[in-house]
């Protein structure tokens, strides 16, 4: 099979069993539930360095001066988009240590731009709710994929040239 | 010659993704004109008992389905039928980001591959507007109407992946493979020239 077609159909595979991990019940309970809670946690810590009436409640983060809120929910929580740059990193051909390496740094460079995401729209849904939707449901879900594509492909930059793997067409 | 600057394809990337974001959106209706299309002919085709039609008011679609209210209403009598309104453009965000990878990329047949990418993106904007429309039926009306899908418990299941996978994976990845299998030349200019440590595995 084609270098290129096997990671391809590795990433399929991988990205559909773990994102069918995820669904799960128990998937939700010990994985997403935890990862959104501590996402919640650490933007409102971050937060409140400049603006201490900041607080997290579970997945909420919310202002303590007027009462805004915004819930981190699935698509916003960065859990896909991991489960994305996994998919992709496993399935490439590459020595396991760069493997792990690279998902070690990836998914702290994708929760850093999440993170950026759940405040930035904190601030926009206080300022104009129409600019918040906007970068709610389009802006920010595309960023965070390019993130994702620039990270693995900052990735691959690193790997050997010589390695078996990815022959351009 | 490619320019296989990390630090300058995202650039471009940056500069493009604004100009990109623009035309996508005012250009919505017509981008859905032939996605309404495709979701009534998916209708036709595998929800006929369904799915009574389709119409289109710019970027958005009512799905108007064979299933009778549960209660009249001021607004729907029980003589009437559901109507599902979607949202072409939360499935079809990743057109944009496409469009800017593609020309940032600066590569050959930018505007075939732009055009090639609307094609294969556009009948899986339909799976997500198609899934949401059932998932809408099945978990989010009263019992009375969800009955008369006649889904059983896998097909339920079934409807909730499709709707997870259409809504939060399909939009944002597939752009990103479609723009890496159509820049593998590109990509492969990424990797280091002097190589790395270690063979592949």
């Amino acid at each position: 099979m084609r270098p290129m077609v096997r990671f391809f159909l590795g990433f399929l595979v991988l990205q559909a069993l773990l994102f069918g991990a995820e669904l799960t019940p128990w998937g939700q309970r010990w994985f997403v539930v935890p990862w959104t809670d501590t996402l919640a946690a650490i933007s409102a810590g971050i937060v409140k360095v400049f603006d201490p009436g900041v607080m997290a409640d579970g997945k909420l983060l919310q202002s303590g001066s007027n009462g805004f809120a915004v819930s981190i929910e699935p698509g916003c929580n960065g859990v896909e988009a991991t489960i994305v740059l996994v998919a992709a990193m496993l399935a490439f051909p590459a020595p396991w240590k760069r493997k792990l390496v690279g998902l070690a740094i990836g998914i702290v460079a994708v929760q850093a731009l999440n993170i950026i995401r759940v405040i930035s729209l904190f601030y926009l849904g206080q300022w104009s709710f129409d600019a918040f939707d906007f970068a709610h449901q389009y802006v920010w879900q595309a960023l965070i994929m390019l993130d994702v594509l620039i990270v693995w492909l900052l990735w691959v930059r690193t790997l050997p040239r010589a390695a078996p793997a990815y022959a351009a067409a | 010659m490619q320019d296989a600057s990390p630090g300058r394809f995202v650039l471009r990337v940056a500069a493009w993704l604004p100009l990109a974001f623009l035309v996508w959106y005012l250009a919505g209706p017509v981008l859905a004109w032939p996605i309404a299309f495709l979701t009534e002919g998916v209708a036709r085709l595998a929800f006929r008992d369904l799915i009574q039609g389709v119409e289109q008011q710019g970027h958005l679609l009512t799905i108007v389905s064979t299933l009778k209210p549960a209660l009249a209403t001021t607004e729907q009598s029980v003589t009437g039928v559901i109507s599902v309104e979607v949202n072409t453009l939360l499935y079809s965000f990743g057109l944009p980001m496409l469009a800017a990878l593609i020309l940032a990329a600066r590569e050959p047949h930018s505007l075939r591959k732009l055009l090639l990418g609307y094609a294969v993106l556009a009948p899986l904007v339909v799976w997500g507007l198609v899934a949401e429309f059932l998932k809408r039926v099945t978990f989010d009306t009263a019992p009375s109407v969800a009955a008369q899908t006649g889904f059983g418990p896998l097909q339920r299941e079934a409807i909730a992946f499709a709707y997870q996978f259409g809504s939060l994976i399909l939009p944002t990845v597939a752009p990103a493979v479609f723009w890496v299998l159509t820049h593998r030349r590109f990509v492969e200019g990424f990797r280091a020239r002097d190589g790395g440590a270690g063979n592949a595995t």
